[in-house]
């Protein structure tokens, strides 16, 4: 069929098989691609209660339709499993080149089962499929890592790794691609390496066919110009995710030192115009014509980033008001393999014990020689390293304090603090992998441009239902955050996909069903309860000062929001789907 | 001489050129087979372009023992923006270099001869492909329409157009 590969390799780390399997062209079509096609097959073969980092826990990379083709930002990947950080389904976005290689290379998606006994390469060359010894690149950072690969391997392959943070099974060791590029939150990286695998190495010279190339690409040229190229999209190109900064600077939403300012008094030095400065060039991913990266040049420090969420969390959140030294953290973050935000998050809760004399890790807001030093010890577990790699609320409760930890179900929350912006409450406490700020964009809403009171809850579950639908049939796609595509637009282009025209509802019902998934497979391990830290409802963390001084939200009143969430999900009191919006969606599994 | 260049400085590496390059000349997209290329290192973001400089270079002409790399006049129209466009306007008069495929013997003389590595064999059949600016209206510049970027541009002189306009 035209845009899938139609096939699924699966290798067998344990016994060093690999399989090449038909893709499940019935869920395809239920679930188009990328998020919920990938649940749907999480859903199949992780058994309820596995332990994450067990070898019966498999790592999936799954594509869209679109993948390998001229649509742009379609180059996305997902990255999925059980997560080692929350236990909860994991979906972790990434773009780059490698999906588009997967895809010439005959393969819709690659499955990773067992554990291998050495360090192990995979290496994927067309059809020929080789688990090659890792043994040389064993402690490799992803700089010197790729440039080995490419070298051994062939110039134009493509890398999915692991640093050393995901070689000691670090809980948020991320996955990268073309250096920069993340798969980063969740943990899938501490999988990787409990497979024992270093890297997955793709060169693909196939084909992606599309039916009538030459209608296709006409038809394209009229949707990049009609929907692509305009105002709305290319504030990525022109600013990228930096514009964000400043936005949530001025609606007190920026978490600052450890979340306790929702303002940061050193934003303009970390800011979008701070790293305009020191920009080089811009930076797209494969197959995306807005190119949103950024790549900067401090000195001999030349890489691309940091993006909003770092510069909220790795900046605000721990003092630093240097773009310098945000961009060495960020650097050596990527090198290592390691999530921003969790790092982030952790470093500014180890500053925030400190300065509250709870325990000296010898850092304290805004130092820059101990915020500096902390990833490396923590990738290697060295020094305070082996403190802080407990992550966020087990550093927390390990001395005596699991309020001062801003997590959601064990991952550390991005940049947004919900005192300045209500929604996002409901947001975290409901995503389906944790604290996560990309399943509902109810921010857009409250404080990026749009018009709902960010201080009310008033409605927000049904805001935050659409949206977790949308971006959950967006992540099929895989259309990227960045291009701000509608319904129509989605429709326009999978009319060459699939022969038959979705409407808005059929559209959002698949998103819907995506969603769904993921909620039975939580039910089915067990996950916790939804919730977000008590400080940011209740009265008493409310700020003293700032645009969002003195708002809360108040447990009551949270309490409302979710169970009216709830209720408009078709889910029972406790969060679990009931039977008939099981069948009213399709779904045929249950917990 | 008209022929396609990459800015290395401007390029982002999105790699659409190729891929729309692919699209048009295979069938079905295939970057592998593009016509035209950006080396891209993604650690440092150095960037090279490679494109056929057509009669501007021609060693692949002068290579080839059978006569199957023939010059050919086109017009090229282009309906989006390029950098050159000030200088040339939209529509304008241009010679390429094309493969006779029913006498290239598929040999290779022409791939050891060139600079910028961008005449190549085709993967199933044994002949030589390369760029023809799609006869007149060249995929790669039609998908790289960000107006920040416009990385890929269409250099021709006024005195090949002329010698074309001859009937050269």
């Amino acid at each position: 069929m035209d845009f899938y590969q139609g096939r699924v390799l699966r290798i067998d780390l344990t016994e060093g098989s690999v399989m090449v399997e038909p893709l499940n062209m019935e869920w395809a079509r239920q679930y188009i691609g990328g998020k919920g096609l990938l649940f749907r097959y999480l859903l199949d073969e992780v058994p309820p209660g596995v332990a994450p980092l067990s070898e019966e826990n498999p790592l999936m990379l799954f594509t869209g339709p679109f993948a390998g083709t001229g649509v742009t930002t379609c180059s996305r990947l997902v990255v999925g499993c059980k997560s080692p950080a929350t236990g909860t389904i994991l979906d972790s976005y990434v773009g780059g080149s490698f999906a588009p290689e997967l895809k010439f290379a005959g393969y819709d998606a690659l499955i990773l089962t067992g554990h291998a006994a050495h360090p192990t390469l995979v290496w994927i060359e067309n059809d020929a499929v080789e688990l090659r010894s890792a043994h040389k690149y064993v402690g490799m950072g992803i700089a010197q890592l790729e440039e080995t690969l490419r070298r051994d391997l062939d110039y134009n392959a493509k890398f999915m790794s692991n640093g050393p943070a995901g070689e000691r099974l670090l809980p948020w060791a991320c996955l990268s691609t073309d250096h920069y590029h993340k798969a980063g939150r969740g943990g899938a990286g501490a999988l990787m390496g409990s497979k024992n695998v270093k890297a997955i190495a793709v060169r693909g010279t196939g084909a992606v066919s599309v039916g009538d190339a030459k209608a296709f690409l006409a038809d394209l040229r009229r949707i990049h110009k009609d929907y692509i190229l305009t105002p709305a999209n290319l504030w990525a190109h022109e600013e990228g995710t930096l514009a964000l900064v400043d936005m949530v600077q001025v609606a007190g939403a920026m978490p600052t030192r450890n979340w306790s300012q929702g303002q940061f008094e050193g934003n303009d030095s970390i800011n979008s115009r701070a790293y305009m400065k020191m920009r080089l060039k811009k930076r797209a991913c494969s197959q995306c014509a807005l190119g949103c990266r950024n790549f900067h040049v401090f000195g001999e420090a030349r890489g691309e980033g940091p993006e909003f969420e770092t510069v909220a969390i790795c900046g605000a959140n721990c003092g630093i008001g240097d773009a310098e030294t945000l961009f060495r953290f960020n650097l050596a973050c990527d090198d290592l393999g390691m999530d921003t935000i969790s790092t982030g998050g952790v470093v500014a809760q180890a500053m925030d014990m400190t300065e509250r004399g709870i325990h000296d890790f010898g850092m304290r807001f805004g130092d820059a020689e101990g915020y500096l030093a902390a990833p490396e010890l923590i990738a290697r577990r060295e020094g305070i390293g082996a403190d802080l790699a407990l992550g966020a609320r087990e550093l927390a409760a390990k001395y005596g304090h699991p309020e001062i930890a801003m997590q959601v179900k064990n991952l550390e929350l991005p940049g947004y603090d919900p005192r300045g912006t209500f929604g996002m409450s409901l947001a975290y406490a409901t995503a389906d992998r944790g604290g996560c700020h990309q399943r509902s964009y109810v921010q857009a809403d409250e404080i990026l441009g749009g018009s709902l009171p960010p201080d009310s809850l008033d409605g927000k579950a049904a805001v935050n239902i659409h949206w977790q639908n949308f971006t959950s049939i967006k992540y099929a796609g895989i259309w990227c955050e960045f291009w701000a595509l509608e319904l129509d637009e989605m429709r326009q282009l999978l009319r060459h996909v699939w022969d038959s025209d979705f409407s808005d509802d059929e559209l959002l019902r698949i998103g819907e069903r995506a969603w769904n998934l993921s909620r039975l497979f939580n039910v089915g391990q067990a996950v916790e309860a939804d919730t977000v830290p008590a400080r940011l409802v209740e009265a008493s963390g409310a700020f003293s000062d700032g645009p969002s001084a003195g708002r809360y939200i108040g447990a009551d009143r949270f309490a409302r929001g979710l169970a009216e969430y709830y209720q408009l999900r078709g889910w029972d009191a406790s969060g679990t789907p009931t039977e008939a919006k099981l069948d009213q969606l399709g779904i045929d599994a249950r917990v | 001489m008209t022929h396609i260049m990459i800015s290395s400085k401007k390029c982002t590496g999105c790699h659409m050129c190729e891929y729309a390059c692919s699209a048009q000349h295979e069938g079905a997209y295939r970057p592998s087979t593009a016509r035209l290329f950006a080396d891209v290192n993604p650690t440092t973001a150095e960037i090279k372009g490679h494109t056929c400089l057509q009669t501007a270079c021609a060693k692949c002409q002068a290579a080839c023992p059978e006569g199957a790399i023939v010059t050919k006049n086109i017009t090229v129209t282009i309906s989006g923006e390029f950098a050159g466009k000030r200088k040339l306007g939209s529509t304008f008069q241009g010679a390429v270099l094309v493969v006779d495929e029913a006498k290239c013997a598929g040999c290779g003389l022409c791939y050891d001869v060139c600079p910028t590595a961008v005449i190549r064999a085709h993967p199933e059949r044994n002949t030589a492909v390369k760029c023809d600016l799609c006869l007149g209206d060249p995929q790669c510049i039609a998908f790289c329409q960000n107006p920040y970027v416009l990385a890929v541009d269409i250099k021709a002189s006024r005195a090949d157009a002329a010698v074309v306009l001859g009937g050269a």
